[in-house]
């Protein structure tokens, strides 16, 4: 189960990559478009925001797996063993909470913004639900990800790798 | 009564956050209990519609592209090459390779509208570099939190963006009133940097090599490809062909053309700057959303506008004017970003001013150099939360080495306050 999901989480973190380069191939696209007409790509820009937004809701889930969202650990990192787990699955509740919240709410937008039949106001004119689906999906497996690690927390599972004091992160 | 709650809400926040919960769900928990008492609005509808509204918009389209090209430029021989072209040339000022720091924010925050990629950009390739050859950590850091900063104040700048459009003055000339203030910091950073190398010269490691001058600027070479990057986004700027976003779009194809004539474009380092950008930017998102909706939530509280409006009732004068606003964005600092800031408060705040017979522009300058101190300061500054992705430090321990850059702005504010003229010539040469 653990292996899947984590499996899952990482084929989300190569999704929102692929929606960074969707930015980028859209930012360049009104570039170009202005350079050259007959190539243009109206609402180009609407799109770029689209994908930036994707991207960034997609990898919520693989960047907390990889224990990259920052917290405040201060206060965490100073208790003794038995309090730190506690605090930590208190964290992790409220977490939870939000992240549900946040996503039941996406999805309620994405269905809102397809019943009101909601259009970009851009030159794009995209119904905005298609794009609003990024949030909802990376919202979801946000709180699927919250939900494993409190699960693991509960049965007394290491969540990660403690990652090496004072290394600057992501030098791999 | 509604006092007391805000000051309740105030303490939530601070308990929440101090107990451990990620910042971006903490600021997002917070705006809920908050719109829950103020509001008879549906909490939740609204936070999905800010939230989305702030996650996908054009401007923001800039911070993952220009993140996305220090990814690819860490893993090119850029960063490398970047110390050999300048490190002869600096190895002789005390502090050495620290000033790589500030230079390199100084000509990043040319080509970047925002702090935190200013200092996300520029600590990829410094900070690894200065640890590698045996800086202290502290004052690496510590230089970087405060340069980073400059890439407010250094055109372009998303948040003098926001100001022109809601103080209604010309941004291009805000934009040219930045470019000596920055300078001015800069080397308020540098001398700072200066004396404390004279202080604890034990902690300098020793200069790489003694080289000619010619040798030096042989290997100045090494510069070429960073410098001419650089030329090329910021001309595309300049030159008006591009906005931001666009020059960042250009930057990272100029980044991977780069890493492709260094040989380093492999599949590898392309997927990993790709994926290590998006997580970056994916860890900024989420604190963004949260910042969105609790600004939304303190709009509805009026907390910001209260306050505003209380320091326009005491009839100060100019400079005790100043004073008071500076401490007032400094504490609101403290809790929101610095567009936040901005955007809820201009409105109030504008007459205040205005009668106060203080010029626009320089006011606009004087608001980003307070909210680049807002982005040192515990426990909402947007550069500690970059380093702290980036170093994995404590806040606290972040911050107290950002210290000393946050008094060198304070300083650099009273400059501006008694010589205005730092701001005011360039923009005067322009329309002249």
């Amino acid at each position: 189960m653990r292996t899947l999901l984590d499996r899952l989480f990482a084929a989300t973190g190569y999704l929102a990559g692929l929606f960074l380069i969707g930015t980028l191939l859209a930012v360049l696209a009104s570039i170009f478009g202005r350079i050259i007409p007959a190539i243009d790509l109206p609402g180009a820009d609407a799109y770029a925001g689209y994908c930036t937004a994707a991207a960034a809701f997609l990898a919520l889930a693989p960047t907390l797996r990889r224990g990259e969202h920052i917290r405040v650990t201060l206060l965490l990192n100073h208790l003794p063993k038995a309090a730190h787990h506690a605090l930590d699955i208190f964290c992790h509740v409220v977490a939870l909470f939000m992240s549900g919240a946040l996503a039941w709410f996406s999805i309620r937008l994405v269905m809102q913004s397809r019943e009101f039949v909601d259009i970009s106001t851009g030159l794009d004119a995209t119904p905005l639900w298609i794009p609003q689906l990024g949030m909802a999906i990376g919202t979801s497996l946000f709180t699927l990800a919250f939900l494993m690690d409190l699960v693991l927390l509960l049965a007394g599972k290491q969540l990660r790798e403690a990652s090496p004091e004072g290394e600057p992160a992501r030098i791999e | 009564m509604d006092l007391t709650i805000t000051a309740l809400l105030i303490a939530t926040l601070f308990v929440i956050l101090g107990s451990g919960v990620w910042i971006g769900l903490s600021l997002a928990g917070v705006a809920w209990i908050g719109m829950e008492l103020f509001t008879s609005r549906p909490v939740g509808d609204s936070m999905a519609v800010t939230i989305w509204g702030s996650a996908s918009s054009w401007t923001l389209t800039a911070l993952p592209l220009f993140i996305w090209m220090g990814e690819i430029l860490f893993r090119t021989k850029l960063s490398e090459d970047m110390f050999k072209g300048l490190a002869p040339w600096l190895d002789k000022l005390p502090g050495r390779l620290l000033h790589t720091n500030i230079i390199g924010c100084t000509i990043f925050a040319a080509v970047s509208g925002s702090s935190a990629a200013t200092c996300a950009t520029i600590g990829k390739m410094t900070l690894p570099e200065l640890k590698r050859r045996g800086y202290p950590d502290s004052i690496a850091i510590g230089t970087l939190a405060g340069a980073g900063t400059l890439g407010l104040l250094i055109p372009p700048s998303i948040i003098m963006i926001v100001y022109g459009v809601t103080a209604n003055v010309s941004i291009a000339q805000l934009f040219i009133a930045g470019v000596f203030p920055g300078l001015l910091l800069a080397s308020l950073f540098m001398a700072y940097t200066i004396v404390w190398a004279l202080i604890h010269p034990e902690q300098i490691p020793p200069a790489d090599q003694n080289m000619s001058f010619l040798e030096k600027l042989n290997a100045s070479r090494n510069l070429i490809p960073v410098v001419s990057l650089i030329a090329a986004v910021l001309g595309s700027i300049y030159t008006g062909l591009a906005t931001a976003t666009e020059a960042a779009g250009l930057g990272v194809v100029g980044a991977m053309v780069i890493a492709a004539i260094q040989g380093e474009l492999s599949w590898k380092n392309f997927r990993d700057s790709l994926l290590g950008a998006t997580r970056l930017y994916c860890m900024i998102a989420l604190i963004l959303a949260g910042a969105a909706f609790l600004t939304l939530a303190m709009g509805y509280i009026g907390l910001p506008r209260h306050l505003a409006e209380w320091i326009g009732s005491l009839n100060l004068s100019p400079f005790a004017l100043i004073l008071a606003l500076m401490a007032f964005f400094i504490i609101l600092g403290c809790f929101l970003d610095g567009i936040s800031i901005v955007v809820l408060t201009m409105g109030i705040l504008l007459p205040t001013v205005e009668k106060a017979g203080l010029d626009l522009i320089w006011f606009g300058i004087f608001v980003v150099l307070v909210v680049e101190m807002a982005q040192v300061t515990p426990p909402v500054g947007f550069n500690l939360f970059v380093l702290q992705g980036m170093t994995k430090k404590e806040i606290t321990w972040l911050a107290r080495h950002s210290m000393p850059m946050f008094f060198l702005m304070v300083a650099a504010v009273m400059l501006i306050y008694f010589f205005p003229g730092i701001i005011t010539w360039l923009p005067q040469q322009m329309a002249g």
